[in-house]
């Protein structure tokens, strides 16, 4: 198996663990609660491996994207509902990611914020008129990949591995008060949510249809699922750890996505800073394409549009017209001068409503023979996916009034 | 499955996509002309494509969304026109005849064809 074939995972992980949000939430969970919520991490992992595989393999065996056969699966009322919500979903987590890639890209020049988001607006239109699918993936998926600098500047501060360790046992803190407790609780919805984002499975769902995969892929589809997101939730660990470590002790709220950056700069200096930010640069950007990409496919597979980047952009055109038209909607949020961490907290709230309606058709459809012949559930996909499935709707039913009684976490 | 066949409509028929002669996607399948008379058998004579005919299948105020993303076009595809119904519908005919590619033709002219590797 060629390593470029990771690519794929690679750019829908590092796009969908450390994106704009989790840059955020990983470091304010590791300072405010310490490594007690790396097991929400873990498990949530598990979750995205799941359904990644069972996405990858209905694209690779029924050939059909997602989001079609959603549609045929739930009915086109339900279907509607379903592409309504995760629209809105996508679109604010795009303008997130684009308010991001903005505010990293005016901390590595000093230029204005909203001119790079206009700048940065037109660059990425540009990389993904230019480059053909697999180019975009292997262009945001490796140059993401800076964002390893996390993973060696936890080792660099000599974290307590022991506690690192525990955090992956299921665990409450002790002593924490009923509004610690609830705030606690929040950060376990949210990072499922950031981690279980629902363009993750749109994007690489269709971008195995973007890669042609079939029967002989779907051992590349397990291996990248499973590698892509586990470094995803590895990075992910590495900046709750290192804010852990760093700011928690130093009561340092880390409330913007550059406080991350000096979790890489304290031991490493300039360079590392500057690396961290690159990296951080190309994995928001990176997911900026992805949720915009993620929408377009959405739309155009539900109506029945010609699809992909795997063609030239004029071979395509609605669905063409409608990613430059996300993007410069995307564009117009962030000109609004909203705060990119209220776009944020609103990105993790709309996508985890839309989750349950996002993977119950995904868990019918893999397990459906009729689709997918011989490569239908197994036992462990199954019980896996249902359990999955208990969780992210109670998380769903959750998150509304955790986010109210906790001021979108801030206690 | 042939058209002939005897078919579960919703599980085996709507909602599916549609590809032509020449391999080219040609939309989904959102709706279905009958013919019969009551104490006769019911048939297939159609089939609907384009949100135009979601109108039947939901609310007003969904169909307001629907025309302001996607339009109210309608192409009707008779059911001779139909080689074979599986996971996805196959046409014996290019979608063009039936000005099922009128709609991204239509989108094309606004794009500019170049730029792209």
């Amino acid at each position: 198996m060629n390593p470029l074939e990771l690519t794929l995972g690679i750019m829908t992980a590092v796009g969908g663990f450390v994106d704009i949000s989790e840059l955020v939430f990983a470091a304010k969970a590791g300072s405010q609660f310490g490594y007690a919520l790396i097991w929400v991490f873990a498990f949530s992992t598990i979750g995205i491996i799941v359904f990644s595989e069972m996405s990858g393999r209905v694209a690779a065996v029924a050939k059909q994207p997602v989001f079609n056969l959603m549609r045929h699966r739930l009915g086109l009322k339900l279907g509607l509902i379903t592409l309504a919500a995760s629209i809105v979903s996508n679109l604010i987590t795009c303008a997130a990611e684009l308010g991001g890639v903005s505010l990293i890209l005016n901390y590595l020049t000093g230029a204005p914020y909203m001119l790079m988001a206009i700048v940065m607006t037109a660059a990425l239109i540009a990389s993904i008129w230019v480059l053909p699918f697999k180019w975009i993936e292997r262009v945001y998926g490796l140059l993401g990949l800076f964002m390893i600098i996390f993973a060696a500047a936890l080792i660099a501060i000599h974290p307590p591995w022991d506690k690192i360790a525990g955090g992956f046992v299921p665990q409450i803190p002790h002593g924490l008060s009923t509004k610690e407790l609830l705030v606690f609780a929040y950060f376990v919805v949210a990072i499922i949510s950031a981690v279980m984002f629902p363009y993750e499975v749109y994007f690489y769902s269709s971008g195995g249809i973007e890669e042609e995969w079939g029967l002989k892929d779907l051992l590349t589809n397990r291996i990248t699922s499973i590698v892509g997101m586990g470094l995803g939730s590895l990075l992910g660990i590495a900046i709750l750890s290192s804010s852990a470590q760093l700011f928690g002790p130093a009561n340092v709220s880390p409330e913007i996505p550059g406080t991350a950056a000096l979790e890489a700069a304290i031991p490493f200096g300039k360079w590392g800073l500057i690396v961290a930010l690159l990296g951080m640069f190309f994995a928001v950007a990176g997911a900026a394409v992805e949720t915009c990409l993620a929408n377009a496919y959405s739309i155009a597979q539900f109506f029945g549009w010609i699809w992909g980047r795997h063609k030239k952009p004029w071979e395509a055109p609605r669905f063409t017209l409608t990613w430059v038209a996300l993007f410069l909607l995307a564009l117009a949020i962030v000109l609004t001068g909203v705060d990119v961490m209220v776009l944020v907290e609103f990105a993790i709230l709309f996508s985890i409503l839309v989750l349950p309606l996002t993977y119950l058709p995904l868990l019918l459809l893999s397990g459906d023979r009729k689709y997918m012949g011989q490569y239908v559930n197994g036992s462990t996909a199954k019980t896996l996916g249902w359990l999955y499935f208990g969780v992210i709707t109670l998380a769903a039913i959750a998150a509304l009034p955790l986010y109210f009684l906790t001021s979108g976490g801030n206690g | 499955m042939t058209p002939d066949s005897r078919i579960k409509l919703v599980s085996e028929l709507l909602d599916l996509p549609l590809y032509d002669t020449d391999g080219l996607y040609c939309g989904v399948v959102d709706d279905v002309e009958l013919e019969g008379k009551p104490g006769k058998d019911l048939k297939l004579k159609a089939l609907l494509i384009g949100p135009g005919a979601y109108v039947g299948r939901m609310p007003s105020w969904a169909m307001v969304l629907v025309r302001l993303v996607a339009g109210e076009r309608v192409t009707r595809v008779p059911m001779d026109q139909v080689s074979s119904i599986g996971p996805a519908i196959h046409l014996k005919c290019p979608g063009r005849n039936y000005g099922l590619h009128r709609s991204e033709d239509r989108a094309r002219a606004w794009i500019p064809h170049t730029g792209a590797l």
